[in-house]
C-alpha cells in the first residue's frame, strides 16, 4: 500500500518548467524547485478583482503569476491611488508585504483574467534561510523594485533605471540609517507606559532596561498587539513579561543588507544596533524596506520624526528621487513641483522649529517668510534660499529694538546655516534672513513693499519679482497675511508700478525665430541649448503674477494664479485655457530634464538641447512659447504700454 | 482483509460501501468554495465499453477553488488484455510503462481513497465514470457514489449564458474540446504527456469556469449541479480524446 501510494503522487512537472523561467528561482536548481513545485498551489483571479488590499490582507503567499497580469497601487489619504508597477507573466508579487510582517503594503488587482502560482509564506521564509545565495539576489532585486528601477516600463522612456543608486540603500552601513535616537523604558514600566512612550516618540519599539540601565530586552507594537491586545492581559502588566529578551543585535559597521538577513534569519523585525560604545539604536525591517522608499509620505514622516536639525541635513537630498517615482507614476509637473514644495516647507519649518526651540521665547512674535519660487511653490530641485523674517511692531524705544534686533540676528543667521546644510544654497543677492535688511518688523516691510509700489525703478521691479511672491512659512502666519493685506489693497491702485511689471514682461522675447525655430543660445557653456527658464517660463509666471496684483489675488502660484483669474472672467476664456496648458507643459519638460541631469551625475539646470526632444515634443514646446507673444499682447493692450 | 463473502464475490469493498454511505446525505448547499474536488482524467485502450479497459489515471485536488499542484496523482495500469496495436487512444504511453505497472484493481483502493469526500470533476467525465465504475464493479462489487460535475457541460452553460446576456463578436463555437475550450479562455496550456496533464488542463478549466459561473448566479455545489444538467448533451463534435 505505501508503495503504491509513492509511486502513485507526481512530480508537478509544469509548475518545475515555469519556475525556471522566473528569476531568479531559477537559480535554485532542479531539486529545490521539485520541492517548491510540490507545495504549489494555483489561484484564479478574475479580471478586476482585487488580489490583496493594502493594510488589510494578510499576505500569506508568494504569488507567481502564470497567465494574466496585475496592477500594483498604493493607496494613501494625501495622495490618493498611485500605480506603483504592473506585473506580468513569470514575475511575481508579494515578497515585500510578507517581509514587511504579512499586511499587505499594496493594492493588487487583477487586470485581466489572471492564474497564480502561490507558495505558502512559511515555505518562501524557509527558503530564505536555508539559500542565503538566493536570498542576496532576491533582496538586491526587491531593493531596485522598492526604489523605482522597475517603473520604466509603464512611464517615460527617457529615464533610465540607476542599479547602483538604488543598491545603495542596502549598502549603506547600518550607522547612516538609524535616524532616531534610543529610545528606553524599564522593565518594570506598565505596557500602558510603553503604549504612551511608543505614540509620543511615534516609533514602533522600544529597548528594556534594568536598573542599571543594561538593555535586557525589546518589546515592540507586535508584543502589544499579540501579546496584549490579542490575549487581553492588563495594560498594567510590567513590560518585562512581554518583552523578548535577549535582544538580538548587530553592528553598526554592517549593512543594511546583513541586518536583512539577520531579521529573516532570527524572524524578528526589529534589531538592536550596536556601536562601539554599546547599543545605540534600533533598526526595523520597515526602516530599511519602507522609510527609505520614495514615497512623498515616506519622506515626510521622516521629517516630522527629526528631533534635531542635523538630522534634517540629508533629507532633501532624497528630493530626486522621489519626484523621480511621482513623475514615473504620471504625475502632473504641476503637482510634482507642489508636491516639492510641501516636503520642503515641512523641512524648512522644522528646521526653524527647532531653531525656535534652541534660541529661547522669541521677543515679538514673527513669521519666517517664504520668497521667490518657494514663495510661489514651484520648486523643482537644490533651489536657492530666498527668505526673510518679519516681526511684530516693537513699541518706541531702543531697548525694545535692541532686544528683537539681537534675537533675530542670531535665530537668521542660524536658521540660514541650518537650510545650507540641508542643501538650500544661499541666495547669492543674499535675500535671505541672515541680512539685517531682510529681517525687519512689519511696519517696516510694509514701507519697503510702499516704496516699491512708488517707485517704479528697475530695481523694484527686480525685487517685485522676488518679494511680491511671498508667504507665510513657521511662525505667526498673521503677520505676514497682513502684510499680503496691504499689497493686495494696495497694488490694484498702482497703475504706473503695474505697467512697469508689465513692460518688464514684455522685455522677454519668445524663443521662437521667424520662421518658428527655437533660438538657442549662441555660444558660451549652453551653447546651441534653450534657456527654459527664462525664456519660457519666465513670461508665464511674470504674466501671472502683474494679473494677480491689478486683481489683489491673495495666491502667488503660477498657475493657481492664472486659474483666478481665467475662472472670475478677468482673462479671456481662451488665453486662460492655451496659459495653462502651455506652463503645465513647460515645466513638465524642464522636469525630466532636471531628473535626468541628476541621474547623470550633473547639476540640474534649465537648458534644454532641443535635439534630446521628440518631434512631438518641439511642436508642443513651440505652440507653448507662441503663447507668449500672445500674453505679451494682452498686456500691452491692458497695461497700454507703449513699446 | 477482505471477509470470505467478499472474497467470494458477494460483498462489497469497505472503501465502496463507506463512499456510498458518505454521499448519502451529502450536503450540496454550501458555497463551491468549502468543497473538495478531485479533477479526473483516464487513458483508455478503446472507447467501445465491452473491450476499453483504463490504463491510466491523473488526478489532481482542488480545495478553496484552488490547485493543489503537489499531491496530485498518477498511475498507470496493466490491461487484462495485450495492447491492441493500432491503439491511437494511448499513443501518449510507452509500453514498457503499461508492462511494468501494476493491474487496476491493485490501484483502484489507493484512487478511492484519494477520492474520499471530494466532489469528482472531469471533462465528459461519463466517459471515465463508465470505465472505471466497470472496473470496480467487476472487482469490488460497487461503484463510485460521489457527486460530480463535467467541465464540458459547465461549459456549455456558461456559453449559453453569455450567448443570451453578453453582446461578443465571437463565432458561435460549437466544440467543446477540452484543448479548444483553453485556448478559447485564454488558459495557460499543457503538454500533453499523460492523463494527468489533461486533469490539471481540466482543473484550469474548472476553476476558470466555477470563478465565472459564480458572476451568473451559480454560488452553491447546488447551483452548478442544475446548470450543468440543464446544459444541451454534448454533440458527437464536442467530444474527442485526440
Amino acid at each position: 500500500m505505501n508503495q503504491t501510494t509513492e509511486t502513485n503522487f507526481a512530480d508537478p512537472i509544469a509548475v518545475v518548467q515555469f519556475l525556471k523561467k522566473v528569476e531568479p528561482f531559477n537559480e535554485l536548481g532542479i531539486s529545490v524547485l521539485r520541492k517548491l513545485a510540490g507545495k504549489t498551489i494555483l489561484d484564479f483571479f478574475p479580471g478586476g478583482s482585487k488580489i490583496l488590499e493594502q493594510e488589510v490582507s494578510n499576505v500569506e503567499h508568494l504569488y507567481f503569476i502564470q497567465r494574466g497580469g496585475v496592477r500594483i497601487e498604493s493607496v494613501d489619504p494625501v495622495d490618493g491611488r498611485t500605480l506603483k508597477d504592473m506585473r506580468e507573466e513569470a514575475e511575481y508579487f508579494g515578497t515585500l508585504s510578507i517581509i514587511s510582517g504579512g499586511k499587505s503594503v499594496f493594492d493588487v488587482t487583477a487586470v485581466e483574467d489572471t492564474f497564480c502560482y502561490m507558495l505558502e509564506r512559511d515555505t518562501f521564509m524557509e527558503l530564505i534561510r536555508e539559500r542565503p545565495d538566493f536570498a542576496a539576489n532576491l533582496w538586491e532585486r526587491l531593493s531596485r523594485e522598492v526604489v523605482g528601477g522597475v517603473y520604466e516600463q509603464i512611464r517615460s522612456q527617457k529615464l533610465q533605471p540607476r542599479p547602483e543608486e538604488s543598491l545603495r540603500l542596502f549598502n549603506s552601513p547600518i550607522k547612516d540609517v538609524i535616524k532616531r535616537q534610543m529610545e528606553t523604558i524599564s522593565a518594570d514600566a506598565s505596557v500602558k507606559q510603553v503604549a504612551a512612550s511608543m505614540s509620543d516618540n511615534r516609533i514602533g519599539s522600544l529597548l528594556v532596561t534594568d536598573p542599571s540601565g543594561q538593555v535586557i530586552g525589546i518589546v515592540t507594537d507586535n508584543d502589544l498587539r499579540n501579546k496584549v491586545v490579542a490575549k487581553g492581559m492588563d495594560t498594567s502588566t510590567a513590560v518585562r513579561h512581554i518583552m523578548s529578551s535577549p535582544v538580538k543585535t548587530i553592528s553598526d559597521e554592517k549593512i543594511c543588507f546583513d541586518a536583512l538577513v539577520e531579521m529573516m534569519h532570527s524572524q524578528t523585525h526589529h534589531l538592536a544596533v550596536e556601536s562601539a560604545n554599546g547599543i545605540s539604536g534600533v533598526i526595523s525591517a520597515h526602516d530599511i524596506m519602507v522609510d527609505q522608499g520614495d514615497s512623498p509620505i515616506s519622506l515626510y514622516r521622516e521629517i516630522v520624526a527629526q528631533k534635531i536639525v542635523e538630522g534634517l541635513y540629508p533629507l532633501s537630498r532624497k528630493m530626486p528621487l522621489i519626484v523621480r517615482s511621482l513623475i514615473l507614476e504620471g504625475a502632473k509637473a504641476n503637482d510634482v513641483t507642489r508636491m516639492i514644495s510641501i516636503l520642503n516647507d515641512h523641512i524648512v519649518s522644522r528646521v526653524i522649529g527647532l531653531v525656535d526651540q534652541e534660541l529661547g521665547p522669541a521677543p515679538y512674535p514673527f513669521n519666517w517668510l517664504t520668497m521667490g519660487s518657494e514663495g510661489r511653490r514651484e520648486q523643482t530641485f537644490f533651489t536657492d534660499q530666498d527668505n526673510a523674517l518679519i516681526y511684530e511692531t516693537p513699541p518706541e524705544g531702543w531697548d525694545y529694538v535692541k532686544d528683537a534686533k539681537l534675537f533675530f540676528r542670531r535665530f537668521g543667521n542660524l536658521a540660514v546655516k541650518h537650510l545650507a546644510a540641508c542643501g538650500y544654497t544661499l541666495c547669492k543677492g543674499e535675500i535671505m534672513a541672515s541680512n539685517p535688511k531682510w529681517r525687519k518688523p512689519y511696519a517696516v516691510w510694509r514701507n519697503y513693499f510702499d516704496n516699491w509700489m512708488n517707485a517704479p525703478e528697475p530695481q523694484a521691479v527686480l525685487h517685485a519679482t522676488i518679494f511680491f511672491d511671498f508667504r507665510a512659512g513657521y511662525g505667526q502666519t498673521e503677520l505676514a497675511e497682513r502684510l499680503r493685506d496691504y499689497v493686495v489693497n494696495q497694488a490694484p491702485n498702482r497703475g504706473i508700478f503695474l505697467m512697469h511689471l508689465a513692460r518688464d514682461c514684455m522685455s522677454t522675447k519668445s524663443p521662437l525665430s521667424f520662421f518658428k525655430n527655437f533660438l538657442v543660445e549662441k555660444d558660451g557653456k549652453y551653447k546651441n541649448r534653450l534657456d527654459l527658464k527664462t525664456r519660457g517660463l519666465v513670461p508665464f509666471v511674470d504674466f501671472a503674477r502683474v494679473m494677480a496684483l491689478r486683481h489683489g489675488l491673495r495666491e502667488t502660484n503660477t498657475l493657481g494664479r492664472i486659474q483666478i483669474l481665467g475662472e472670475n472672467g478677468l482673462i479671456p476664456q481662451e488665453l486662460y485655457a492655451e496659459t495653462m496648458e502651455a506652463y503645465e507643459f513647460q515645466m513638465q519638460i524642464r522636469l525630466v530634464h532636471q531628473i535626468r541631469m541628476i541621474e547623470e551625475g550633473k547639476h540640474p539646470d534649465n537648458y534644454i538641447d532641443p535635439l534630446e526632444l521628440s518631434d512631438r515634443e518641439k511642436h508642443t514646446l513651440k505652440d507653448a512659447f507662441e503663447v507668449i507673444n500672445r500674453l505679451q499682447g494682452y498686456l500691452k493692450n491692458e497695461f497700454r504700454v507703449l513699446e | 482483509m477482505k471477509t470470505l463473502l467478499e472474497w467470494l464475490g458477494f460483498g462489497k469493498h469497505e472503501l465502496i460501501v463507506e463512499n456510498r454511505n458518505y454521499f448519502k446525505t451529502f450536503d450540496r448547499n454550501k458555497p463551491l468554495e468549502d468543497y473538495e474536488y478531485v479533477v479526473l482524467d483516464t487513458e483508455l485502450t478503446s472507447l467501445d465499453p465491452k473491450h476499453g479497459e483504463v490504463v491510466s489515471i491523473g488526478a489532481v485536488k482542488v480545495k478553496n477553488l484552488r490547485i493543489m499542484m503537489g499531491g496530485a496523482f498518477c498511475c498507470y495500469a496493466r490491461p487484462s488484455r495485450p495492447l491492441p496495436k493500432d491503439s491511437t487512444l494511448i499513443h501518449r504511453i510507452t509500453p514498457q510503462q503499461i508492462e511494468n505497472a501494476p493491474p487496476l484493481e491493485e490501484i483502484l483502493p489507493d484512487f478511492i481513497e484519494y477520492c474520499r469526500g471530494a466532489v469528482l470533476v472531469g471533462h465528459f467525465l461519463k466517459i471515465d465514470l463508465t470505465f472505471l465504475g466497470k472496473a470496480l464493479k467487476k472487482h469490488f462489487r460497487g461503484t463510485l457514489s460521489n457527486v460530480w460535475l463535467d467541465t464540458l457541460k459547465l461549459a456549455q452553460s456558461y456559453e449559453e449564458y453569455k450567448r443570451r446576456h453578453v453582446y461578443s463578436d465571437d463565432p458561435v463555437e460549437n466544440s467543446f474540446n477540452l484543448n479548444k475550450l483553453a485556448v478559447k479562455y485564454s488558459l495557460p496550456l499543457f503538454e500533453k504527456h499523460d492523463a494527468l496533464e489533461d486533469a490539471i488542463q481540466t482543473a484550469y478549466l474548472f476553476v476558470y469556469l466555477a470563478h465565472k459561473l459564480k458572476t451568473t448566479g451559480c454560488v452553491t455545489l447546488k447551483d452548478l449541479m442544475v446548470s450543468q444538467s440543464n446544459a444541451a448533451l454534448p454533440s458527437d463534435q464536442g467530444y474527442s480524446t485526440a
